[in-house]
């Protein structure tokens, strides 16, 4: 059953792509009506400072990442039998 | 003395594996292997406060002390035998369940020592009893990654001793005890060092995502629960408030999902990842309040469930389809779901989703950190959050389960056993989620925390949700490939090689032309050494002898001429003779 499901689910990549940007809208009006008074620094009083955060953060690190290890890191896989 | 040592339930753990080659053959080794852990689990909330003190050749051990750190630690670890050990159960051969059952012996040992010496020993129980993990898988690649393994694990055993020592000489006193930061010295810090070692605190990480994916389907889902976790409990014994911890642990957290981002082997990434995870822990540690102890320990505790799970699962498929590779695996879903469920339920947990174990204990750390205006340790910590959605939350089961291209497999769904194992520990990650006081009323100082407030959910649904965005922007240039990454290592892998070189090529080479100057200088030196003493022997000592020879031969010749044979010329010498001495007697 489930599995007929996330079938059907696959086949459709525009319903998915708009139940995300739907998740990512239900977080920003969350988001507006929450009391700030705990934030422990300043970024936590600012409105979306985490959503900023966790998107450049996550576009830095996959460039990041993905391109020191195509640079440097990358290596066979017998590198060490050689 | 003899009942405290049937106390201790690491005794259970080393009678159940010495008895189970018995069980074995008697047929009952699948309830044997449920009973025992079951046992212990159920044994570790009767113990007192102290057992088992020992006096041994002058030393005062303590097998036994039982408080609330401990106790947190105990729960979890037993839990974790338990589940592991069923999840288990389809392995026939004793020897993988012998090895993992001695091992959770060498960590319970460590967790309940009360003395330095008691910890060494069981610490060297737990890294010997696992590397047999490693080598059951009986490939090349995994009997050498277990030499490696032990290796590193010596050599951190043996600095952690050599602190022992110096620790002793100093105070001649081996109770572990909390170290304050003022008054660490080299004895102290050679002792944390051996601890970090295990903690995989990098530089010195790299044995374990070396080890880990080499090791055994179960082997790999015991040996990331119990090493890194007893170091972090023996840390946060030890060596709470050491600003250094802090800062490694905060970087650990970094280190570990850098790897875990461009890793192509599934259980490589959840290696590297555990090395993020226990950073958090190593860094709740190194703060140092109430709150961020608190905040490791429940942290160990939820981590190792929701690790030990994605172990499971991806250690489902590996055994199901003899892949782990990202990119030879894709579109799974359609034939292991259950697998896949229990995958996700994993991967949000550790993702810290709301309701899952790992919003109730990461975030406890990372507020910790904010309490103490430690700003870009929070943000490090926080950043290290968005990397783990990234790799283990999303790519990992994606590209596993779902990706961009069917592999073509068509694998059975796994054993029943296994999914009781999963079940078990995805409804504790969701458990402990939910109902987070259970973990919090074992946690070693009162809980003033509340994860479920607005502020900290907005948090999370923003990282959350825009991690997930980037991903999917991303994911085309997160495709795996099949590639090995350079780590720290590399020094010990090369170093090895260029050691072998050196012995082969210039040592070899020198040793090969010292034979030959040897054969042709040194010889015929010797030969004429030889030949001179020879000469010398003949013409030297012989001649003096023959000489000396001769010379009595021909004083006896001419003694010989005053003998005349007659008897009255013998008899008148001798009156002149006494004549003469009378004479000069007399005269004197």
């Amino acid at each position: 059953m489930i599995v007929n499901f996330l079938t059907y689910l696959r086949e459709r990549p525009v319903f998915l792509k708009w139940f995300l940007v739907s998740i990512l809208a239900f977080s920003v009006v969350y988001d507006l009506f929450v009391d700030r008074q705990h934030a422990e620094f300043w970024g936590g009083h600012l409105v979306g400072f985490w959503a900023v955060f966790g998107f450049v953060g996550c576009l830095a690190m996959i460039v990041f990442c993905k391109g020191l290890s195509h640079v440097w890191l990358e290596k066979d896989k017998d590198y060490y039998d050689k | 003395m003899t009942s405290s040592i049937f106390m201790h339930p690491a005794t259970m753990f080393i009678i159940g594996a010495l008895l189970l080659p018995l069980a074995n053959k008697l047929k009952i080794q699948k309830i044997w292997l449920v009973l025992i852990p079951l046992i212990a689990f159920i044994q570790i909330h009767y113990l007192p406060e102290s057992f088992g003190r020992v006096e041994w050749l002058g030393f005062d051990l303590q097998f036994g002390r039982v408080d609330q750190l401990t106790i947190v630690f105990l729960h979890v670890f037993t839990l974790m035998a338990l589940i592991g050990s069923i999840f288990g159960l389809h392995v026939k051969e004793s020897g993988q369940h012998i090895s993992a059952w001695l091992y959770v012996a060498g960590s319970l040992g460590t967790t309940l020592a009360g003395d330095y010496l008691t910890v060494f020993i069981f610490w060297e129980l737990m890294a010997f009893a696992s590397v047999f993990l490693v080598w059951y898988r009986r490939r090349t690649k995994s009997i050498e990654a277990g030499f490696r393994y032990i290796l590193v694990h010596t050599t951190g055993g043996l600095i952690l001793l050599g602190g022992i020592f110096l620790h002793y000489q100093n105070g001649h006193d081996l109770s572990f005890v909390a170290i304050s930061p003022d008054t660490a010295t080299l004895a102290q810090y050679f002792i944390m060092v051996g601890f970090m070692l295990n903690a995989a605190v990098p530089p010195i990480h790299a044995w374990l995502p070396d080890a880990y994916p080499e090791a055994t389907v179960i082997g790999a889902v015991f040996m990331c629960a119990f090493t890194t976790k007893t170091a972090v409990y023996v840390l946060a014994r030890g060596f709470a408030g050491f600003e250094a911890l802090m800062i490694l642990g905060a970087i650990m957290t970094l280190y570990g999902v850098f790897y875990a981002v461009i890793e192509n082997d599934a259980r490589r990434i959840l290696a590297y990842h555990i090395v993020s995870q226990v950073g958090y822990m190593v860094c709740g540690i190194g703060i140092g309040t109430e709150m961020a102890i608190n905040g490791a320990a429940s942290h160990a505790y939820a981590h190792i469930l929701y690790k030990a799970l994605l172990f499971m699962g991806v250690g489902s498929v590996l055994e199901m389809t003899g892949r782990s590779k990202l990119s030879e695996l894709g579109g799974l879903y359609k034939y292991m779901p259950f697998t896949m469920i229990c995958t996700i339920i994993g991967g949000i947990a550790i993702s810290g989703f709301p309701l899952t174990s790992g919003f109730i204990s990461k975030s406890m750390i990372i507020a910790a950190a904010g309490e103490e205006h430690q700003i870009i340790i929070m943000l490090m910590l926080a950043l290290a959050a968005v990397g783990t959605f990234l790799s283990v939350g999303i790519k990992l089961p994606y590209f596993i389960f779902f990706g961009p291209n069917d592999c073509g497999l068509k694998p059975k769904e796994a054993y029943w056993n296994m999914k009781v194992g999963m079940v078990m520990a995805s409804f504790m990650c969701i458990f402990l989620g939910v109902f987070p006081d259970y973990l919090y009323n074992m946690l070693p100082y009162a809980v003033h925390w509340h994860p479920y407030t607005a502020h900290h959910l907005a948090e999370t649904f923003y990282l959350l949700g825009f991690t997930g965005f980037a991903f999917y922007l991303m994911s085309k240039y997160l495709r795996p490939h099949d590639v090995s990454n350079l780590d720290v290592d590399w020094f010990y892998r090369r170093g090895a090689g260029w050691f072998m070189w050196l012995a082969r090529h210039p040592v070899s080479a020198t040793n090969e032309w010292v034979s030959n100057v040897y054969r042709n200088v040194g010889l015929r030196f010797t030969m004429a050494a030889a030949k001179a003493l020879s000469w010398f022997d003949w013409e030297g000592i012989d001649w003096a002898l023959d000489g000396s020879a001769r010379g009595v031969v021909k004083g006896g010749d001419q003694v010989r001429q005053f003998q005349t044979g007659k008897l009255q010329h013998y008899i008148g010498a001798a009156v002149a003779l006494l004549f003469i001495v009378l004479i000069v007697v007399v005269l004197i």
